[in-house]
């Protein structure tokens, strides 16, 4: 009951302090992993954004935009991963989708994610690593 | 405009607003496919022209749902879209079921006291924050947040002066949009420019969830308006 409440309250209660500061931002990284856990590649980006879109891409988009309402889900779980925020929900949330893509793309044993977060200091943008996440099974 | 007619458009706009999220999460799969299945039905009846007092029993339907769908994410899937759609289905159901008029009125116009709130309180934090006034949060947002949908236009945080001048006018906008309730003709062509912004910001950051959450709020601010200012 309390749980509900407090999950109700700020939709009852919005604070509507939408982009106040620009807060330090996540990217999902992943690496696949061979069955002894050895590293297979490099860390690669997890669903990298395109470098450009149409027009007409944007204007589809409006109405039907599943992928990318889903990428900004696991932004929502990253940040609350980083901040021990219901973490074994958003981790869980994270490894469930990113197994769907993996599967698809490759036959690697296991896989593992990062959480990069990318802020600026001063004129110069940095990144630093705040989570790793213990190897994954892909079959 | 009266209550009941404010209450009819704002349920039918939250109804198309929730359609398609509705169809994604369905054809995602996963646990939560069952509850955004039901919700996807509710939404279809309240579409329907004659569903009357059905309505109030649908909102009901559809408030328990919206429970236990934040239950399944632990949250909000997608942040201020949906506690904007909670919100106006929360006062929605409130507003059928307050035995009283003077309680429906309370709980239909508090939907209308947030969304303004929406905006005020959305300019007041950035005007706030140096980083806004000098561009600089704009330039943030495009340089290295999770948002802009495409990486070239991550370049435009290079544009400063148009960044400048975007901050300024954002802030502006959000924090005179009360001022906007003083007539209708105020009112109306404020609502077209902050529903333009919600489009852009969909199209920038692809945040095309918060187009019709927002629409569908309108209503509440235009019968409000309506009933205690005039005009």
């Amino acid at each position: 009951m309390l749980r509900t409440v407090q999950l109700i309250l700020p939709a009852l209660i919005p604070s509507w302090n939408f982009f106040d500061v620009i807060a330090p931002s996540p990217r999902i990284e992943h690496q696949l992993l061979d069955h002894a856990g050895k590293p297979h590649g490099d860390w690669q980006a997890f669903r990298p954004r395109p470098d450009n879109i149409s027009l007409l891409t944007m204007l589809r988009r409006l109405i039907w935009n599943p992928r990318w309402n889903e990428s900004l889900f696991l932004v929502s779980c990253a940040e609350r991963l980083s901040q021990d925020i219901t973490p074994e929900h958003s981790e869980r949330e994270i490894l469930t989708r990113m197994k769907r893509d993996l599967q698809a793309e490759t036959d690697a044993a296991q896989f593992r994610f990062r959480l990069v977060f990318i802020h600026r200091e001063d004129e110069t943008l940095t990144q630093e690593i705040l989570y790793t996440s213990a190897p994954e099974p892909l079959a | 405009m009266t209550l009941d007619l404010a209450m009819r458009w704002t349920e039918t706009l939250l109804a198309i607003a929730l359609i398609m999220p509705g169809v994604e999460h369905i054809r995602a799969g996963g646990k939560e496919r069952p509850l955004f299945g039901l919700r996807l039905i509710l939404c279809l009846l309240l579409l329907y022209p004659e569903i009357g007092a059905y309505s109030a029993w649908i909102c009901l339907a559809m408030s328990g749902l919206a429970v236990l769908i934040l239950h399944r994410f632990e949250g909000p899937y997608n942040g201020g879209s949906d506690r904007m759609s909670l919100l106006i289905l929360f006062c929605l159901t409130l507003a059928h079921w307050l035995p009283q008029e003077n309680w429906k009125e309370l709980a239909f116009g508090y939907l209308g006291l947030q969304l303004t709130l929406s905006y005020f309180i959305s300019g007041w934090v950035k005007i706030r924050n140096p980083d806004w006034r000098t561009g600089r949060a704009l330039r943030d947002v495009f340089a290295f947040s999770a948002y802009p949908v495409a990486e070239n236009l991550r370049g435009l945080a290079d544009r400063k002066t148009l960044l400048l001048a975007g901050s300024w006018l954002v802030m502006v906008c959000e924090l005179l949009f009360p001022l906007s309730l003083a007539s209708k003709y105020t009112l109306i062509p404020f609502l077209v420019l902050a529903a333009s912004f919600h489009l852009s910001n969909a199209m920038f950051f692809g945040l095309n969830r918060f187009v019709l959450a927002w629409i569908a709020a309108y209503p509440s601010i235009i019968w409000l308006q309506d009933r205690f200012i005039g005009g």
